[in-house]
Formats: C-alpha cells, sequence, structure tokens
C-alpha cells in the first residue's frame, strides 16, 4: 500500500501530514505505538525542511510518500530547497528542553531513535529523505 | 551513515558541465545526464534525429507533416528546429500552411545553470480557432505574453471567447501528449527532473494537473486560494473596475488568472513572479492548490 501527498513547505503542513499518517496507519494496520513514531520523525524531519532548507525563499511543495508492506513501513520526504549535508557529529544538550533543543538541534536524534534505517539523496529530482521503520508482529 | 545534517550552502550541479564530458564517457555510462549543448554540438542529422522525438506524430500527421521529413503535402517545410552549435538551448516550432510566424506548436528547452533543463516555452494552438492579437499592443509592440505590456481590447476579446492570459488562440489539447514524449525524450538524456516558470495562475493550475510540484511558489499558491475566499484580500479587489476583475471571477480558475494578470496582488504585497516548478519524470506529484477548481 502506497499513498503520497504534496504540501507547501510551512509549518502548518506539519498537522496536515500528522492526520495523514494517522489514516495511513489506521488503513494499513500500523500500530498506535509505531504511528507514534512515524508522526515524531516526519515532524521533526519537516521542520528541518520548512525553517532550514526553504530559508530565504517563497516557500515550494514538500511530499510525503508512504510504503506499506508486511513488517516494513517506509517514508519518503522530499523537497526542492537547499539541501542538506552531512556534517560532524554533535552530541544534543541534555539540558535543552523540547521547546528549546539548544545547540545542533534534536530532530536526527529523535529520528535515529525512532527509525531502523535512514537515508538522504540529493539531485535533479530534488532532496528526498527516507526512513525505514521495521514493524514487530 | 550521517549523523547531522547541515544546510549547503553552494548550489550544486546536477551533472557535470556538459564540457567535461567525452562522447566516450557519455557511451560507456548511460546514467550521465546529457545537456542540449551536448546534443546541439552533434551533427546536423544526429540532433535532427534525436530532437524528432519531441515531437507527437499524431500532432503532425493530424497537419499532414511528414513526421521524417517535417515537409507538408506540397513538399515546403512545417518545422523549424534551432539548435546551434555552442549554444543550450532549442527551439522547434511547427506551422500549419505559410504563415511561420504563427505556430500550432512551439517549444523550447534550455540547459539552466544547474546542468539540469528547463522548459522555457510550450505553445500550442488550434489554428481553427479564431486568434486575438494579444501577443502585440495596439502600436505593433510586442507583449512578451502580456507580461511587459498589454493589448487591453484584445485581451478582453480572448478573456470573453474562454481563452487565459497569454494566450492568443485557444489550445489544441495535446498538452499530455507532448508531455509524455517530452519525458520520454529526457529519459533517453538520463535526466530525473525538468523545470519551469509557469506564465500565469491558470498555466501554474494545468501543471499542477500534469504533475508538477513547486520548488518555489507553493506558500503564494495556497495565499492566493485563501485570498479568493469570500471576503478574502483578493476577492474584495474583484470590484469591476475593469472588466478583468469581474466578481464571479474568484470562482473560476481563469477568472482568477485575469484579475491576477490585471495586477490584484498588489492587494497582498506580491507579484506573480519567482515561481518556479518541476516534474519529476515519471512521478505525478499530486499538488492541488485550488481543490475542486474548474478551469
Amino acid at each position: 500500500m502506497r499513498s503520497q501527498t504534496t504540501r507547501a513547505a510551512e509549518l502548518e503542513t506539519l498537522a496536515t501530514f500528522r492526520d495523514f499518517i494517522d489514516e495511513f496507519c489506521l488503513l494499513s494496520g500500523v500500530g498506535d505505538d509505531a504511528c507514534h513514531d512515524l508522526k515524531l520523525a516526519v515532524d521533526e524531519a519537516c521542520t528541518n525542511v520548512v525553517t532550514h532548507g526553504y530559508a530565504g525563499m517563497n516557500p515550494g511543495s514538500i511530499m510525503l510518500a508512504l510504503d506499506f508492506e508486511p513488517q516494513l513501513m517506509t517514508v519518503e520526504i522530499t523537497d526542492f530547497g537547499h539541501p542538506f549535508e552531512p556534517s560532524e557529529p554533535e552530541a544534543p544538550d541534555p539540558e535543552a528542553t523540547l521547546d528549546d533543543p539548544g545547540r545542533g538541534g534534536l530532530g536526527l536524534y529523535f529520528i535515529y531513535q525512532t527509525m531502523d534505517e535512514i537515508g538522504y539523496r540529493s539531485g535533479e529530482e530534488g532532496n528526498v529523505l527516507t526512513f525505514i521503520k521495521r514493524l514487530e508482529d | 551513515m550521517f549523523r547531522n545534517l547541515r544546510v549547503r550552502r553552494e548550489p550544486q550541479k546536477f551533472a557535470p558541465d556538459p564540457l567535461q564530458v567525452s562522447i566516450d564517457e557519455i557511451i560507456s555510462d548511460a546514467s550521465i545526464p546529457v545537456s542540449i549543448r551536448s546534443i546541439n554540438n552533434l551533427p546536423d542529422n544526429a540532433k535532427r534525429r534525436l530532437y524528432r522525438a519531441l515531437i507527437p506524430i499524431g500532432l503532425l500527421t493530424r497537419f499532414r507533416i511528414n513526421p521524417r521529413s517535417w515537409k507538408g503535402p506540397d513538399g515546403s517545410d512545417q518545422v523549424d528546429l534551432f539548435a546551434k552549435p555552442e549554444s543550450g538551448l532549442v527551439n522547434l516550432s511547427i506551422w500549419n500552411g505559410e504563415d511561420r510566424d504563427d505556430p500550432i506548436f512551439t517549444i523550447e528547452l534550455e540547459d539552466n545553470s544547474l546542468n539540469g533543463i528547463d522548459l522555457n516555452l510550450l505553445v500550442l494552438s488550434d489554428p481553427d480557432a479564431p486568434r486575438f492579437q494579444t501577443d502585440f499592443d495596439e502600436t505593433g509592440a510586442r507583449t512578451e505574453f502580456g507580461t511587459v505590456r498589454r493589448h487591453l481590447d484584445a485581451e478582453e476579446r480572448a478573456m470573453n471567447a474562454g481563452l487565459a492570459p497569454g494566450q492568443t488562440r485557444a489550445g489544441l489539447r495535446a498538452s499530455s501528449e507532448v508531455f509524455s514524449h517530452l519525458e520520454s525524450f529526457l529519459t533517453l538524456l538520463a535526466h530525473h527532473a525538468y523545470f519551469l516558470e509557469p506564465l500565469s495562475y491558470a498555466s501554474a493550475w494545468v501543471f499542477e494537473r500534469r504533475g508538477f510540484a513547486y520548488v518555489r511558489g507553493h506558500k503564494l499558491m495556497d495565499e492566493i486560494h485563501e485570498g479568493f475566499q469570500p471576503e478574502g484580500r483578493l476577492y474584495r479587489q474583484l470590484d469591476e473596475s475593469t472588466s478583468f476583475r469581474a466578481q464571479d471571477h474568484w470562482n473560476s480558475v481563469r477568472g482568477r488568472a485575469w484579475a491576477i494578470h490585471d495586477g490584484i496582488l498588489d492587494a497582498m504585497d506580491a507579484r506573480w513572479d519567482g515561481l518556479r516548478m518541476i516534474k519529476q519524470v515519471g512521478r505525478n506529484a499530486g499538488a492541488d492548490t485550488y481543490p475542486g477548481g474548474e478551469y
């Protein structure tokens, strides 16, 4: 089962994406815990795209594609803003709060905590961030 | 595996510069994107063979043009190919009959600064439909699709005949076929996407339906839709002060497009420029900034 939605890259879109994931999880029978993890990871990744990837321009699109196979969920987020590139690791600040994540942010940290595989590529077709979540029986 | 990401400040090119790729490399690696410039540097007949793939055969045969020779029934040329060596631009035009200046089909592609490909122009005009001189003003100067100057009388007649801003005739209803050919052509060149800047609100809406997403301007399109809702900022500009600002224009794609063409985006401190769209080859983005909108 595969589903996709394309919206403007703005913070209001995050709520739409959460609803989209909820509905997809319901239809595909993904449990509440896994669904919560997916929403958290997508929220973090899309916040980065909105606040940094499209900084300084009238925002373009952000595409969210979900693909469900038995025991495997693949999430693909595509945008067309500034690409990201790997940088030196920076540990999250233990004193930071969720509202103020402090140095480096907590985005990728959360994504790594909740997803099993992460991939990123950037090219002519856009910037594509992929997560894989293995689902338990 | 990366543990942290940062925004890349320097734009990254999608493909190597054309001059850095040899014919041998292109032959040995089918995944290297080929530029328009590289094709334009081929011998005339070789590039003509390749560019033939850009024109739907059905379009040519509909006007009794030979798809191989590009000649009409009387043996006269009906297709112009502009693809100069060392240039990154190709322009193909088809005309029906004798008037080269009134093409039924024009497509223009150009290498962009990131070594991707831009669709600069796509015109599909039905030669049997009435023509409106929106492309020249009263003094005979080019209007550049109404972006530089306007021919108001002709625009009003075009609007009343059901055309969108920038059009001189009704379309040929062949854009789906043209995009299908274009994507096959770009796949042949190993490109994964192409880009364009929509001329009008109506063209952006049509390109959404053809599967395009936005590199820039998706949020602006959402704001425009919101502005056209009753009592919204754009809705309030539909004050009948010109025929392009008719009150019922909020409720159709063409109506909105003409009102925007007439300058109502000033009301939200915005302008119709800077929008850029992308089509990923083989994928429909499903963007829909005017849900339920009618043309």
